[in-house]
């Protein structure tokens, strides 16, 4: 196998979690809200289904094929040339998946503390870091992902705990003003991140207790969900009506916390944590491109593409989006269709998965006819 | 030129030594003698004396002047060995055992051993006519006492120490293990030193692979000399790139018996007092041994203040200059206004002066290190005029400043072990660079670096920043706490197969329930 570190199932869930949470704690409460008004804290219960069903999904085909990430079993499923093609596919779009979380890193960075440098140092700095990890190996990525987990976790909560002061309930109500619809349309722009979920079958073959994948995964699942739906309260409760003025509304509401003076102004801390996680995040997606690509070229090793990949990554979330105004027309557009997300995260390993079974079924067919 | 020719001069003879001492003794004592003169030709420090035993069988004694007790040699060896004797033959080899009152004698038949058993201090008997030797255990030179080992000092604890020489070593680690399947390695390092190194561990707590893989690996090492444990730690080491110690060094007996215990391997060498124990985990190296001797709540709050220093020791200086230089709104109004006040006259910028004053403040702390102790007091009160209220009144930084600078020096002297202070002492001054280019994701950035590459590492096998990542629950009740005595049932987890239970459970100490009372 071309990766020979192992990482436990939990380590998956924690990378996961890292994965979905980092961009999403930021960006989700204001794509929701333009659809979902005050009611944004229901729709993650609403896509919290499909995120199941993307990790449901990618265990039944890593039952199927044990040792195989998409890459190898697409080639066994629908012959190589296909395979091949659903690979590069699903490359193609991971590249620029990536290349727009890059992109938003680096506009957030640039557009909220470093104003006065140059974006592809801000990019370039962190593709780099990731780079190292990513050279390090799964391993490396889910030892990290650990001692991040708490450090996050815990920060989030203590923002929850001290923006308790300035909620207001009534920001909230009333619940369902129009019915159950305006959540679920919110939703629909969650599929975005949970669709990510998918993902996992490039990690399913390396896990040490592969049984307990799908648990994990569901396990992640579950508290990505439970973050938002508490992210999404927070925000609807601090800032009701306004939310949707922010670009990250959680990163402003933690600007209005000020305790004694002395705990005030958090912004900068909260960041230097958020990219964090954000780091991990872009080290997941890197990682999974990175083996898919050594994967579809054949090669033993993947250690001498990080480089070259980071580079490619690097100059595609530089050109990805001219500003943040053309961005949020991009995601306006992309949110309520089929983003690059749903795609590569649930409707490909769907296609696969369902090639397989008729292929599976064509195959006892046959075998009964032969005993006939 | 001329060097090469020297240099193959000695190639010669050095071949030639070679061949001499792989020969077994001659019966001859004639010819033993003269090998044994060639060997040690120019060495005015090797005794050669002949004498006779009993008037009738010529012999040689051979010695090392000041690595043998020539009291004993006097009195139990030459005295009752040249006595006369009325027998008319007589069996040299008989006589010997009859005469000699030595407790250890060691027969030898090749020169090779002739050489060990006299480099260790041991005195030669040769005789003639017989192709067999005896090295006398007289062996004595001047040792250091066992004394309180300066370097990891406790309030409470045992205060004896580990000594330059490796057998009173080994006998300090046998005093505590009292158990047979205590087994130590014996291995020779270094063509010239030929330096004793011993592979200390419990046998059934151990991994045997893991012992087997300390061995190849100190088999591998190929080298004129080993004078330190120091060398044999940077020839086996995983990534000998890394800044970061991958194994543990100790000067105490006692840490290196829980070490033991745990089913880790001690590397003792001979010559220094600092035994190596492998493999460490990140975790360890912020203990102390005297963790396990105080109450473990204030065992879990020393450790949480040390890891609190360490974070200290390592960002102060970044995180001021963040501060200052791009968070300004984090600071809170009062302390920011006097702050301004005290930095506006100096022409620096904070990366600036916190680079000036660290530097300064390394400077210090290796000139105290390496100076005799007489003009040793002359730095410390240069260095309180160097960081201190003179350099402020001179403008050249600011009040601030110095508290972070002597901040950062107290918290860096909290790490009880030396060696994993050094690498966070050097890692801050990258970190300060990048802080005072992007601020806090700069920190942020430098932070992570060191995480992924702690995240690389190994020690022989065993994740370094394990029980953490990669968890293992059940590990983590001796890593950021210190759990009773009575919870730490199970040993950590190492690599391979290995023996879980190390006591019984359930120990918790409860008084007797008292009938009468009830």
């Amino acid at each position: 196998m071309i990766e020979k570190g192992k990482i436990s199932a939990s380590q998956m869930s924690v990378m996961m979690y890292h994965a979905i949470i980092a961009t999403g704690i930021l960006f989700i409460p204001k794509t929701v809200f333009d659809a979902a008004q005050q009611d944004i804290w229901i729709s993650p219960l609403w896509a919290f289904p499909l995120g199941l069903l993307s990790v449901y999904i990618a265990y039944k085909l890593h039952k199927l094929y044990p040792d195989d990430t998409i890459m190898q079993y697409s080639e066994h499923i629908l012959g190589v040339f296909f395979g091949k093609v659903i690979g590069f596919i699903l490359l193609l779009l991971l590249y620029t998946s990536i290349s727009v979380m890059v992109w938003q890193y680096g506009e957030f960075v640039v557009s909220e503390f470093l104003p006065h440098t140059p974006k592809y140092v801000v990019i370039g700095m962190m593709i780099l870091l990731c780079a190292f990890a990513v050279h390090g190996g799964l391993e490396v990525i889910g030892r990290l992902s650990e001692m991040v987990f708490p450090v996050f976790f815990l920060l989030f909560l203590v923002i929850v705990v001290l923006l308790l002061p300035d909620i207001e309930i009534k920001r909230m109500l009333p619940v369902m003003e129009n019915g159950i619809m305006p959540s679920v349309k919110g939703s629909l722009a969650l599929y975005t991140w949970f669709a990510q979920f998918g993902i996992i079958y490039f990690f399913l073959p390396y896990l040490t207790n592969r049984e307990k994948g799908m648990k994990w995964g569901g396990i992640s699942v579950l508290a990505v969900t439970i973050t938002l739906v508490l992210t999404n309260i927070i925000v609807i409760l601090v800032f009701g009506r306004v939310t949707g003025n922010f670009t990250a509304p959680l990163m402003s509401a933690a600007r209005y916390i000020s305790i004694a003076e002395f705990l005030s102004h958090l912004e900068a801390i909260v960041m230097a944590i958020w990219i964090a996680g954000t780091f991990i995040k872009i080290c997941v997606f890197y990682y999974a491109l990175v083996l898919g690509t050594a994967q579809w070229f054949n090669l033993s090793n993947y250690r001498s593409l990080v480089l070259p990949t980071g580079f490619l990554i690097g100059v595609f979330a530089i050109q990805a989006f001219l500003n943040s105004a053309e961005a949020s027309e991009h995601f306006h557009e992309v949110s309520h269709g089929l983003t690059d997300t749903l795609v590569y995260g649930l409707i490909i390993p769907m296609f696969l998965l369902s090639i397989a079974y008729i292929r599976k079924m064509k195959i006892f067919k046959q075998k009964g006819r032969e005993k006939k | 030129m001329f060097n090469r020719k020297k240099f193959k001069f000695n190639r010669n003879k050095e071949r030639q030594i070679d061949e001499e001492v792989l020969k077994p003794l001659y019966s001859n004592l004639e010819k033993n003698t003269e090998v044994l003169h060639f060997l040690y030709e120019d060495c005015s420090d090797v005794i050669f004396r002949s004498f006779v035993i009993a008037d009738q069988i010529k012999a040689q004694l051979v010695y090392i002047k000041g690595m043998s007790n020539i009291e004993e040699i006097d009195s139990n060896v030459l005295t009752p060995l040249m006595q006369q004797t009325d027998q008319k033959s007589i069996n040299p080899r008989l006589l010997i055992e009859q005469r000699v009152s030595v407790a250890e004698i060691t027969k030898i038949e090749s020169f090779d051993t002739c050489v060990e058993q006299l480099s260790v201090g041991n005195p030669i008997l040769l005789l003639d006519g017989d192709q067999q030797g005896y090295a006398l255990g007289l062996a004595k030179w001047e040792k250091r006492a066992i004394e309180e080992p300066s370097g990891e000092l406790v309030v409470r604890g045992p205060r004896e120490g580990f000594t330059e020489s490796v057998e009173v070593n080994t006998s300090l680690l046998r005093r505590k293990i009292k158990s047979p399947q205590l087994k130590m390695k014996t291995l020779k390092v270094g063509s010239y030193t030929q330096t004793t190194i011993m592979i200390t561990y419990i046998q059934d707590l151990s991994d045997e692979t893991l012992i087997e893989e300390i061995t190849q690996r100190i088999k591998r090492i190929d080298i004129d000399g080993i004078l330190e444990s120091g060398y044999i730690e940077e020839l086996i080491q995983d990534n000998s790139y890394s800044p970061f110690p991958q194994v543990l060094v100790t000067e105490r007996p006692d840490t290196a018996v829980s070490n033991l215990l745990e089913g880790r391997v001690v590397i003792v060498v001979d010559g220094t007092p600092f035994v190596l124990i492998a493999p460490t985990t990140f975790y360890s190296l912020f203990q102390s041994g005297e963790d396990y001797y105080h109450h473990f709540v204030i065992s879990t709050a020393t450790r949480w203040l040390r890891l609190i220093f360490l974070f200290i020791s390592l960002l102060l200086p970044s995180l001021y200059v963040a501060v200052i230089t791009y968070h300004q709104e984090m600071v809170p109004t009062k302390l920011l206004l006097t702050m301004v006040d005290s930095r506006e006259a100096i022409p620096f910028p904070a990366l600036v002066e916190a680079l000036l004053m660290e530097i300064t403040f390394e400077g210090l702390r290796e000139a105290g290190l390496r100076l005799p102790k007489q003009v040793g007091a002359a730095v410390s009160i240069v260095g309180a005029l160097v960081i201190g209220q003179a350099a402020v009144a001179a403008g050249l930084v600011s009040d601030p400043m110095v508290m972070v600078v002597a901040l950062t020096g107290i918290a860096s002297f909290t790490i009880p072990r030396y060696n994993i202070a050094i690498p966070f002492r050097l890692l801050r001054f990258p970190i300060m660079l990048l802080a005072g280019t992007f601020g806090f994701i700069g920190i942020m950035m430098g932070l992570l670096a060191i995480i992924i590459h702690l995240s690389t590492l190994r020690s022989f096998g065993v994740p370094y920043l394990s029980p953490l990542a990669p968890m293992k629950r059940r590990d983590m009740k001796d890593t950021l706490i210190r759990a009773p005595l009575w919870k730490l049932n199970t040993r950590p987890h190492l690599t391979g197969e290995y023996n879980k239970y190390r006591q019984s459970s359930n120990q918790k100490p409860f008084p007797e329930k008292e009938s009468g009372e009830e």
